[in-house]
């Protein structure tokens, strides 16, 4: 018998053609339900297919109901193994919270004309740069540009976060990405205050941008909000 | 694949209702997401590099020196009116006047402001209402 690559539990269902003519299909057990395929080469690779593969597999299923994705690379050993999982209650309870609530992810990045803002009070340690442009004197002045920008992440991200506490149920902070990354926030959504999220954002903006951009991408499977390590009697 | 993706972008926010690229998933799908210990049997090579690169924190030397050319290059002086967001935008037209009248002499420099978005935004000056 073949392993099964598992992209995440979800409720039972009819699965689009789309996704079963690719050979995905439920394992299913007492309203619960694998998202699964065969697999025939082992090991995994983090390929850009693969990656796509499975966030399209849960994200195509999320937009009719919940889905708990997986973090990529899980194999069952057999058809015994997914009844195994969707026995846990905690899958059953993950379901049931997440029934009616997606993610959203929110980025944003700024233009590169933050540093004409944030650089303002340092016109003094530039001028010193300007005159004597040494190596110390480069990196105080970098590292002092550095320290401002940080502070100036700081306040975007409180009042971005002000703005749209009222719409989300749950928030992951991460550290954004880049030189000019501003902020990384995983947001917990119910399905019916999107619109409303969305709103206070575009509102937001109005205050923030420029040099702000924001990228809101969702409503996709609670990806963030599902890391509970289950652990399991193999 | 032929996933439709609708995206769209007004002003500073870009919507996208499906992640659309490697980009939006890489993180989640490699970092989150539901964790079966017991059932995991494919050890994958190479993804611990990959998500502790993403998260490689910038604050070296080396960026220190980029952001110290790209101030040096700012001409602070003429933002000493300490403008808010507000001024920025309404500020443009003066930016832009001043361009002027420097005329096209100046291409290397204004050809540099153009290209850090000072410049840009003063040759916007003439549709404030594009957005």
């Amino acid at each position: 018998m073949s392993a099964l690559y598992l992209y995440g539990v979800t409720r039972p269902r009819e699965l689009p053609a789309r996704l079963s003519e690719r050979g995905i299909f439920l394992v299913e057990s007492e309203g619960r339900a694998a998202i699964v395929s065969e697999l025939d080469a082992a090991p995994v690779q983090p390929s850009r297919h693969n990656l796509l593969a499975h966030a399209d597999v849960v994200e195509e299923l999320h937009e009719q109901s919940v889905v708990l994705p997986t973090r990529f690379g899980t194999v069952l050993d057999d058809h015994a193994a997914a009844l195994e999982l969707l026995a846990l209650p905690d899958i059953e309870q993950l379901l049931e919270l997440h029934r009616d609530r997606s993610e959203l992810t929110l980025k944003g990045t700024y233009e590169e004309s933050v540093l004409e803002e944030v650089s303002r009070p340092l016109a003094p340690l530039r001028d010193a740069y300007r005159q004597a442009p040494t190596l110390e004197g480069g990196i105080a002045l970098g590292e002092a540009v550095t320290e401002a920008l940080a502070d100036r992440r700081d306040r975007d991200l409180a009042r971005v976060l002000e703005r749209i506490e009222r719409h989300v149920e749950d928030v992951v902070v991460s550290k954004p990405v880049g030189e000019y990354g501003a902020l990384d926030l995983a947001l917990l959504v119910r399905r019916d205050a999107v619109e409303a999220l969305e709103a206070a954002l575009a509102e937001a903006t109005q205050e923030l941008s420029p040099p702000l951009h924001l990228r809101l991408v969702g409503p996709l499977p609670p990806y963030s909000f599902v890391s509970l390590e289950l652990p399991v009697a193999a | 694949m032929a996933v439709m993706q609708r995206e769209s972008s007004a002003g500073y926010i870009t919507r996208a209702p499906r992640s659309s690229g490697l980009a939006d998933v890489l993180e989640i799908l490699l970092d989150r997401g539901l964790v079966v210990d017991a059932f995991v049997r494919v050890s994958l090579v190479g993804i611990e590099l990959l998500t502790v690169d993403l998260r490689v924190v910038v604050a070296s030397v080396d960026t220190y020196l980029r952001f110290a050319e790209a101030v040096n290059r700012l001409d602070l002086q003429a933002v000493d009116q300490s403008k808010s967001v507000p001024d920025l935008i309404g500020g443009a037209e003066e930016d832009g006047a001043e361009r002027k009248t420097k005329g096209a002499v100046e291409g290397g420099m204004d050809a540099i402001k153009e290209k850090i978005g000072l410049g840009g935004r003063g040759s916007d000056d003439d549709d404030d209402n594009e957005d």
